[in-house]
């Protein structure tokens, strides 16, 4: 099925690209932060816009994760019983407990959007002194979701291979991590 | 429905999906939608996604990775690394000396920041492998560090303080003065506790061989490791203090510290901070996507009339104020197995406050009880942060199991401290009657 | 057989702790519910529980809860009214004034009409002052310029421009800025918004006149909630909300003199009177940021040439 295996590593590949990308916002942070307590503390003139922007990049950085997480199995679970099982099963149990992720993922990307659409459509601005546009950040959400879904079908089609016996699992998922 | 039927099915699945093995977010999240459509509908999801945006615009959340991002510099530039190789020389015959000193470090990064999941997930990748690897128990290892995470809402400052100070009406710098003697008092508990233990079980935390302690002048030279850290902790308290910083801003100094650590340490590389940078994004989300799910989840089960099922429970209590005031906290200890002390919050203050001023007791009081327990909460299975937080960073030879097992002795040690505040409150009172 | 109860969720912006969750919220229940003989019931949530304030708005828009309690700052992106509704730096002066203008001169109406356009009834809960605390006293224009503010939304703006140096910190990181000195100065509500973050341990001057006068608490119902209930407990409802808007107005001023005397008294608290010339910048450079705010829409326009209408009428301000 080299279809379905091309769209695993897309997916996958996908997530670890925007991760990559988004990770360096750490360093924004941390740099805007600093030159707010510099304007504020040496310079006697605070800025308007570094704590609400640094705010708003946070945000981004938080939800953005969600796909890259899931790609590098860094979502905790519990293992206690979990980890007794064959991979076999445990593929099958992955399956079944995956409604409740598409549950959720399903409910944020449709609702996300409707958040983001609202946002988009009267063109929302914090009204804030320095006021920018929340929108794109609204936007977040359902691209975020989007994103944490494909990966979550990505790993749904490995479980279903693995449970029918066409893929042989990862040997430790643990060292996927980066 | 009733609201008791409800809550039971609705921690009931919580438990039952969490055991199945789907990620943490994943059940909360879940478990929500599913329990929102059946009281509410599905219009309702919209709060679910309402949530995740309030969680993405909570500035102190920013703490987090900045915290991280300071913890992963600091283990890649061999900073925490030395640091523990000194307070190994240092505490030479002493048994259990590195479990202790990392709750000190724990306190100290309580009083730099005002919530608990970045010291948790900085002190498991700081402070774990040194210790796992000079041969330490490992339940030990990870249950201080689990119980030294959670001062971080107990030692001033703190987000939950500020929080019960909002919902409960009490002064937020009587607060911040309360907690510091607790705050306190559980270090000295848990150093006890440790003490005790490797005393009577000196397998479980291996005092240095005699050929390796070293000489006076080796040790001194050692000490030149604490100087980095120190000038770290100097510059985050100090920009607090001085009024440079809010505690947020803060934690990009500490930022800022790491990075000139690394440089003074000549192992700066562009290299070294982008790997650093990568994990921190793995952890933060790992945290973040927690957060998002477990507001959905408080905020679905506030839906369901949560708090008629405390009022219930308040109705008919025997045993006079002091029966009301244990099982008061007997409730809330349930509560923070199986969610977040935000939530809580939100659900029993309400109920419990007008009843504890009604019986005379002191709200600041109650209000440090509230936070200790929500701190031992932080690691009571199934559902405690810090205990996820901590597996997010561990090898992967340390099982869910192992870190449930090690909170076990950490959570007696924090009953204790809430019983001795309980039945001292002075401990509380002592700095804010004196302060204000 | 009984008769059909109806239950609306409302989620508040107030805190359970703040005197308007008792005094507005329980009150507006409590009464609700006794008039209609219990056809009607709110269900409360306290800030927070189910949406935050910014998003309280849409939620009730949507339907997804009938009613909420906001501040009209967090409506701004859909009415453009709610600029200033939420208050005009250096306007009125009196609280009584602010009542006039929008029970009496149409003010209401108008935001009722703009909110209507998304389906939501819109009712104001009172009218009250927001007053800056100070930690040292305001002799001159230059220890004004000196001064770090925290401040948030048109204030901040207008504050920046007065020549503060105003910014933003989010509420949970106040008191411990304003006590280590990361600012010198932030107002919460008036007295008893600055007591209820404790901001009188920390700073010990409270700012008089008022920065703004407005009515910076509403209630909003979804409309066809309203329209589902019978045509006499959608009047109950209605008039009980005007009602409440003389009652809480009045009740609050009383309040808010209780609570600086509690200050003063307990605290060490003093009223700071800005010096004439301070004012006088301010009222400048305040009207200015009116203009802004009439430029949102032909309604805002209309609204502020009403506001300053009168304005002029009482003598407070020049034609422009
Ligand atoms: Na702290
Ligand atoms: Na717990």
């Amino acid at each position: 099925m080299p279809v379905l295996y091309a769209f695993i590593n897309g997916v996958t590949r996908l997530n670890a690209w925007i991760g990559r990308i988004a990770s360096l916002l750490i360093f924004a942070m941390f740099g805007i932060l600093l030159l707010g307590v510099f304007y504020r503390y040496a310079l006697d003139a605070p800025t308007v816009w570094t704590t609400e922007l640094t705010q708003f990049l946070f945000g981004l950085y938080a939800v953005l994760s969600g796909g890259y997480v899931m790609a590098h199995r860094g979502h905790v679970n519990v293992d206690i019983v979990y980890a007794r099982f064959s991979p076999r099963a445990r593929a099958v149990l992955d399956i079944i407990t995956s409604v409740l992720f598409f549950l959720f993922t399903g409910a944020v990307l449709y609702f996300g959007g409707l958040i983001a659409w609202e946002s988009i459509d009267s063109m929302e601005t914090t009204y804030s002194s320095w006021n920018p546009p929340v929108y794109p950040f609204k936007a977040a959400i359902p691209v975020a979701a989007f994103l944490l879904l494909l990966q979550g079908l990505a790993k749904l089609f490995e479980d279903i291979a693995i449970a029918l016996g066409r893929m042989t699992p990862e040997p430790d998922n643990a060292e996927h991590r980066p | 429905m009733s609201i008791e039927l409800t809550t039971l099915l609705f921690f009931g699945s919580l438990i039952f999906f969490l055991v199945l093995g789907l990620p943490l977010a994943f059940v909360l999240g879940g478990v929500s939608v599913i329990f929102l459509y059946f009281t509410w509908g599905i219009d309702s999801f919209y709060l679910v996604a309402s949530q995740i945006w309030g969680t993405m615009e909570s500035f102190t959340l920013v703490a987090i990775p900045l915290f991280v991002f300071m913890a992963m510099v600091l283990e890649r530039t061999g900073v925490a690394n030395a640091l523990y190789r000194m307070m190994y020389l240092w505490s030479g015959g002493v048994r259990g000396g590195l479990a202790i000193g990392t709750v000190f470090i724990c306190a100290i990064f309580a009083a730099m920041c005002g919530i608990s999941g970045a010291a948790v997930v900085a002190m498991g990748t700081i402070a774990l492998p040194s210790m796992l690897e000079r041969g330490y128990d490992k339940h030990l290892a990870l249950g201080a560090i689990n119980i030294g995470g959670g001062l971080g809402i107990l030692i001033p400052p703190s987000v939950i303080m500020i929080l019960y100070s909002l919902i409960t009406g009490v002064s937020v710098g009587k607060m911040f003065a309360a907690g510091v003697l607790p705050g306190l008092l559980l270090v000295v508990l848990v150093a006890i506790y440790i003490i005790v233990r490797c005393y009577f079980q000196p397998e479980l935390a291996p005092a240095l061989p005699p050929e390796e302690r070293a000489e006076w002048p080796e040790k001194l030279r050692a000490l030149r490791s604490v100087l980095l850290p120190i000038l770290i902790v100097v510059m985050v308290l100090g920009s607090i203090m001085a009024g440079i910083a809010t505690p947020t801003e803060a934690a990009a100094v500490g930022v800022l510290g790491a990075l000139i650590s690394s440089v003074v340490h000549r192992q700066f590389t562009w290299q070294l901070l982008y790997d650093a940078a990568l994990r921190t994004f793995s952890l933060t989300g790992m945290i973040m996507w927690i957060l998002f799910a477990a507001h959905a989840f408080s905020a679905a089960y506030q839906s369901m009339d949560a708090q008629t099922l405390i009022e219930g429970l308040m109705a008919n209590i025997p045993g006079g104020p002091w029966g009301t005031i244990i099982v008061m906290q007997v409730i809330l200890f349930l509560l923070a197995m199986v969610l977040d002390p935000i939530g809580i919050m939100l659900i029993t203050l309400p109920v419990f406050m007008p009843i504890v001023t009604s019986l005379g007791f002191d709200p600041i009081w109650f209000g440090i009880l509230f936070v200790i327990n929500m701190e031992i909460g932080y690691m009571t299975p199934p559902f405690g942060f810090n205990l996820f937080y901590l597996k997010g960073v561990v090898p992967p030879s340390i099982t869910m199991p192992d870190i449930y097992r090690s909170v076990v002795p950490y959570v007696l040690v924090g009953i204790v401290g809430l019983a001795i505040v309980m039945i001292f409150p002075v401990i509380a009172t002592y700095l804010p009657d004196r302060l204000f | 057989q009984d008769a059909k109860t109806t239950t609306w969720r409302v989620q508040s912006h107030w805190p359970t702790a703040s005197s308007s969750y008792d005094d507005s919220l329980v009150r507006i229940k409590n009464i609700i519910e006794e008039r209609t003989e219990g056809r009607l019931k709110l269900k409360l949530y306290p800030a927070g529980a189910l949406f935050k304030a910014q998003q309280t708005f849409n939620a009730v828009k949507r339907g997804t809860i009938e009613m909420g309690t906001i501040s009209p700052a967090y409506a701004q992106n859909q009415m453009s009214l709610a600029g200033i509704a939420s208050g005009l730096p250096f306007a009125f002066r009196n609280v009584w004034e602010v009542a006039y203008f929008h029970k009496n001169l149409g003010f209401e109406d108008m935001l009722r009409e703009e909110a209507a356009e998304h389906g939501v009834y819109y009712s104001t809960d009172k009218v009250y002052p927001t007053e800056m605390v100070v930690n040292k006293p305001i002799n001159s224009y230059a220890d004004f310029k000196g001064l770090k503010i925290r401040s948030s939304g048109a204030l901040e703006t207008f504050l920046t421009k007065a020549g503060a140096s105003a910014s933003y910190i989010p509420g949970g990181e106040l008191y411990t800025a304003l006590s280590s000195g990361v600012v010198d100065g932030a107002h919460w509500g008036a007295a008893q918004g600055a007591a209820s973050m404790s901001l009188y341990e920390v700073a010990k001057y409270h700012v008089k006149p008022a920065l703004n006068i407005a009515g910076t608490d509403a209630f909003i119902i979804n409309q066809e909630a309203l329209d589902a209930l019978s045509e006499a407990d959608a009047k109950i409802v209605r008039d009980a909300l005007d009602e409440q808007f003389w009652y809480r107005t009045n009740e609050y001023l009383y309040l808010e003199r209780l609570a600086l005397s509690k200050a003063m008294a307990n605290d060490g608290v003093k009223i700071t009177t800005l010096p004439p010339e301070v004012q006088k910048k301010l009222t400048a450079v305040a009207r200015e940021s009116w203009d802004e705010m009439g430029k949102r829409s032909d309604k805002a326009g209309e609204a502020l040439d009403k506001l300053e209408n009168m304005l002029q009428q009482l003598g407070y301000i020049e034609a422009s």
